[in-house]
């Protein structure tokens, strides 16, 4: 085959610029290339592949805590840190500090350690059942309202998230009972939404996903 | 979990969400969001698959695999906006290793004359299964690198510039690739020419 066949077949030169006889050739290329086509043209794969690969990444176990830390520094996100969490490792850091200082080893006579056996009163509003603020927050540009609706609420969804700085994060701390509860997101009052970064998620039986939250008691 | 939990999700519709965003979801734990990457690169794939092996079965084991091992790998992705060229990497590799494979099946049922429909014309359907075989033989003799840049080219028309980005891979290099696929299969179609 001659450069200037080549170069036509690349799309960089023009029938016209052929010679009678490469033009000749190129145009039964044209014949042969559009057997090609219509002979390796397979089928629509959908939606047997789909069912079959989605089938077998469920066998899969989950991403790793390797991948998701890759994942993690790779994108950076948002992260909420429950006040509650901060009061609690506040709390464990007085501890180990007190417990290492002389005079308050363990069976040491002296006054409790400071932070210990205290919750925050936030934790526990009324004087029956212990709750617990769980800190909710979802990414959510654009949106005019996001709430949380679970068993916790009866499905109401009447506990509001907010975001105050306008940045797309809606975020709220909510009281619920311990336990294991069931709920979604509710977004702009209509649009339902599973929680993706739950630990564990519940078929709700109309098709959808509940994700599953548990929540223990605070340390007495 | 000792009372404390934080909660951080992306809110979008599925059909709305870029590659880069699904990635990020996939990686999050959000196993059911690849299905959008099935969809839609599950065609691409499996397409490519077929004119690589021309065979529908032998494609269909190919594609998922891919599928498959883009999720498994898939924290590996080094540019989650291209995540689809990335798929197309991982079946383009496992194509070219099956090819080279000495436990391939040489014959594809996928070769055979169709059964002609009720009412068609044999004559026709048995000419279009002899026009399948051959082809299916002449591209055999092509290297798998041959063969994938000639049907990514001529099948697919793809331009150089988009297989060197997707195969990693320069273009003069892809070009002596599809040149000389070229040559060894105008020698052997010249009939069909």
């Amino acid at each position: 085959m001659n450069e200037d066949l080549h170069r036509h077949l690349d799309g960089e030169l023009p029938l016209e610029g052929l010679g009678e006889d490469a033009r000749r050739e190129a145009e039964a290329w044209e014949s042969l290339l559009k057997t090609f086509r219509t002979e390796t043209t397979p089928g629509k794969a959908m939606p047997w592949l789909e069912t079959s690969v989605m089938a077998e990444i469920e066998a899969l176990p989950a991403p790793g805590a390797f991948q998701r830390a890759v994942s993690w520094l790779i994108h950076p996100q948002p992260v909420r840190i429950s006040p509650l969490m901060v009061g609690v490792a506040a709390a464990a850091l007085a501890a180990v500090l007190l417990v290492g200082r002389p005079g308050f080893g363990p069976g040491a006579p002296g006054p409790a350690p400071a932070g210990t056996g205290a919750t925050p009163a936030a934790l526990n509003p009324g004087q029956g059942d212990p709750v617990v603020l769980v800190q909710f927050a979802l990414e959510a540009p654009g949106a005019s309202s996001v709430a949380v609706a679970g068993d916790f609420d009866g499905w109401k969804g009447s506990n509001v998230l907010s975001d105050p700085d306008g940045d797309g994060i809606w975020t709220g701390r909510i009281p619920v009972k311990p336990g294991v509860h069931a709920y979604m997101f509710l977004v702009d009052g209509s649009t339902w939404m599973t929680d993706p970064r739950a630990d564990r998620y519940q078929e709700d039986g109309f098709g959808n996903r509940n994700a599953i939250l548990a929540v223990t008691g605070p340390a007495a | 979990m000792n009372g404390a939990h934080s909660y951080v999700s992306v809110m979008a519709l599925p059909a709305e969400r870029t590659d880069a965003q699904v990635v990020r979801d996939v990686l999050a734990g959000d196993r059911d969001a690849y299905r959008l990457l099935v969809r839609r690169y599950g065609d691409v794939l499996f397409g490519h698959a077929f004119r690589m092996v021309g065979n529908h079965d032998e494609a269909s084991d190919l594609a998922q695999r891919a599928l498959v091992t883009g999720y498994r790998k898939l924290a590996s992705c080094r540019d989650p906006d291209r995540v689809g060229a990335w798929l197309f990497r991982i079946l383009s590799n496992l194509s070219k290793d099956h090819l080279r494979s000495p436990r391939r099946t040489d014959v594809s049922l996928d070769r055979l004359p169709e059964i002609p429909q009720r009412g068609g014309d044999p004559l026709e359907a048995a000419h279009r299964g002899e026009v399948r075989g051959r082809l299916q033989l002449a591209m055999g003799e092509l290297t798998p690198e041959q063969r994938e840049a000639f049907m990514l080219k001529h099948v697919e028309g793809r331009s150089y510039e988009e297989m060197a980005a997707v195969l990693d891979t320069s273009v003069a290099s892809l070009k002596m690739r599809v040149h000389r696929a070229r040559e060894v299969l105008r020698d052997l179609l010249e009939d069909f020419r």
